[in-house]
């Protein structure tokens, strides 16, 4: 868009957008204000300056083995749910095959039921198969819950694909599978990459599902960072979430640098 | 580059019950350019695809050379194939855009580069090379995808709509210089087109489609002068149809009484039939203010009213009433020293021609 909004129109417009970023980022900063304070409680304002309480944090084995354990998750989940997620987006949008519709409001599922419902549902199956490994229980947990957003993500950026591109491709010789490597991926590129992060952050700092599946040896961050906010409320529990907003911002701008974030999301 | 005998036969496709192409066979001579001409939703399309192998047909066959291959997936074909939204890979430069069909093949990176160089000189697009193709215009990525299509020397070109995006003045050159191309190359071309100019200026025969089954077949010459069906007369160009019963015979031509002021003398008349749908051309028709010739003869003439008068250029269109409120077009060519239309709206005139003129159709 080349035309620019001008006068009052703007002016509200600005306004509101403002409005809405304070709205969005304050509880955030209020959180980072609150894990330099020199206090053994949360407070706000902060009251002193320190670092000792992420000094604290980053010694803390159960912390630091709770990050170790959500990064592997949230790794294993995003490849998880692009491995099942952008063919089954492929299918969606590329298919023409009975009940297509249902399986898309299907799949897209969990978006709409509640996470706790599929947490629960999902213990109840994956102890009835007698998957007793919590690891690979919360990695089938997460994939089902991102799985979604890839999903979505990358059938909006498929839509957007000329299919006579993917035409044109295999009359000039190459097979639907080289086709899909070598003219659609490029094209859906940053909706996959788009796709990817969400499913990454999802899974990152999910509660619902992974209260249920578990264990006292495997917690991930949510359920430490949880169990500590109970226990005690010092300031290293917003220590604990300043650092994961970093994390956030960090993938964020990693994901701008590599495929632009603006497009990513536009797609 | 060789070239190609395609053959259709009996082609079918259905989908979910509704039949898009119906029972098509058809034999397209090598280095043969056809038009598969006709409104959309007449199973042009679909026929094209099949050809490609982009659909599998529900019954029938495709042959090339003799060679049945209906069963081989599109990608081992060697199809060249243009689309109307160009379907040139973004993401790629005009170069690799060319070369991606010989990369696919594994051919070596130096011998691919000759063949995308001298492809890039065949459409004239040499300085390109390094562009991306939402740098070129409309006309210059159809170039882009005729040379990627070229490059891999395809066993036939199909073309689907690939002019269509374009405005008229450049269309109508594309037409005259792919034609030329194909011609030169000796390259089996399969056309899908809505636009009867375009089918007319391009191809050695054209294939009219209605609703998935053939409708005609034949030259442009053919279609246009001897249409065997009033869909055909009607779709390519225009023409004036007249309905009437045989009214008296004389050896193997006829008089048929269309009304009571209008008689039509045909040459040729099928011995069984007693009525008859009749096609004459808006162009073989010729206008005269009445009473400038003393007696109108009776037959292949009638006294009208002009209805409308367009005057375009080269040409004036005059739509006319007849007082049985018939109407017939007429298309005179204007000459240059003429003034504007040579008639006005209200006029009285009578329009006459040869008999040769009328057409009979055989299928109403």
């Amino acid at each position: 868009m080349d035309e620019r909004f001008s006068g009052f129109g703007a002016f509200i417009l600005y306004t509101i957008t403002a409005g809405m970023m304070i709205f969005i980022l304050a509880p955030l900063l209020l959180v980072m204000a609150a894990s330099v304070s020199d206090t053994y409680f949360v407070t706000f304002p902060p009251q002193g300056f320190t670092l000792k309480w992420y000094a604290k944090v980053l010694q803390d084995r159960d912390f630091l083995e709770a990050m170790r354990l959500s990064i592997l998750l949230a790794l294993g989940t995003t490849v998880g749910s692009l491995l099942f997620g952008v063919p089954a987006a492929f299918a969606l949008v590329r298919g023409n095959f009975f009940g297509l519709a249902a399986i898309k409001g299907f799949l897209l599922s969990p978006l709409i039921f509640p996470a706790l419902v599929t947490g629960l549902a999902l213990l109840q199956i994956l102890t009835k198969l007698g998957s007793q490994d919590a690891r690979v229980n919360l990695l089938i947990g997460h994939i089902v819950v991102t799985s979604p957003y890839v999903i979505r993500t990358v059938v909006t950026s498929l839509q957007l694909v000329d299919e006579n591109l993917e035409d044109a491709a295999r009359t000039l010789g190459a097979s639907r599978l080289l086709t899909f490597w070598r003219v659609t991926l490029p094209q859906i590129a940053s909706g996959v990459a788009a796709g990817g992060l969400f499913a990454f952050m999802v899974s990152f700092d999910n509660y619902p599902v992974t209260m249920w599946l578990a264990n006292s040896e495997y917690s991930p961050v949510p359920l430490v960072l949880m169990r500590q906010l109970v226990n005690v409320f010092d300031p290293s529990v917003p220590a604990m979430s300043t650092i994961i907003i970093l994390m956030a911002m960090v993938g964020v701008l990693l994901l701008e640098k590599l495929v632009g974030l603006r497009r990513a999301l536009a797609a | 580059m060789r070239s190609s005998v395609v053959r259709l036969d009996r082609l079918s496709k259905e989908y979910n019950r509704t039949v898009a192409v119906d029972d098509v066979s058809l034999t397209i001579e090598p280095g043969h350019l056809i038009a598969l001409l006709g409104p959309s939703g007449c199973g042009k399309t679909t026929c094209l695809r099949m050809i490609a192998g982009l659909i599998r047909p529900t019954s029938g066959d495709v042959f090339v050379n003799d060679e049945r291959v209906t069963d081989i997936p599109v990608h081992r074909r060697n199809v060249g194939m243009l689309f109307q939204s160009y379907a040139l890979f973004p993401h790629l430069t005009v170069e690799e855009n060319i070369a991606f069909g010989l990369d696919v093949r594994g051919i070596a990176k130096a011998e691919a580069a000759k063949k995308v160089a001298s492809a890039l000189s065949l459409v004239q697009l040499s300085n390109f090379g390094k562009r991306y193709p939402a740098q070129l215009s409309g006309g210059q990525q159809q170039r882009v995808a005729l040379g990627r299509a070229l490059v891999i020397e395809p066993a036939m070109l199909l073309l689907d709509e690939p002019l269509g995006a374009l405005d008229k003045g450049l269309r109508e050159s594309m037409q005259v210089e792919l034609r030329a191309l194909q011609r030169r190359l000796g390259l089996t071309t399969i056309m899908v087109t809505h636009d009867q100019d375009e089918a007319l200026t391009m191809a050695d025969k054209i294939v009219v489609m209605r609703d998935g089954k053939l409708e005609q077949v034949g030259s442009p010459t053919e279609i246009y002068q001897r249409p065997t069906s009033k869909f055909v007369a009607k779709f390519i160009g225009a023409s004036n149809l007249f309905e009437g019963h045989v009214e008296q015979r004389s050896g193997g031509g006829a008089l048929i009484r269309v009304s009571p002021e209008l008689s039509l003398e045909v040459d040729e008349m099928p011995a069984s039939a007693t009525d008859a749908m009749i096609s004459i051309r808006p162009e073989s028709i010729i206008v005269e203010r009445a009473g400038e010739n003393a007696a109108p003869p009776q037959v292949n003439s009638v006294a009208a009213r002009v209805d409308q008068a367009i005057y375009r250029g080269f040409v004036s269109h005059y739509y006319l009433k007849t007082s049985g409120g018939e109407q017939i077009i007429v298309f005179e060519q204007n000459q240059s020293q003429q003034a504007g239309l040579r008639y006005t709206v209200g006029e009285e005139v009578v329009a006459r021609w040869g008999s040769p003129s009328n057409h009979v159709i055989a299928r109403h």
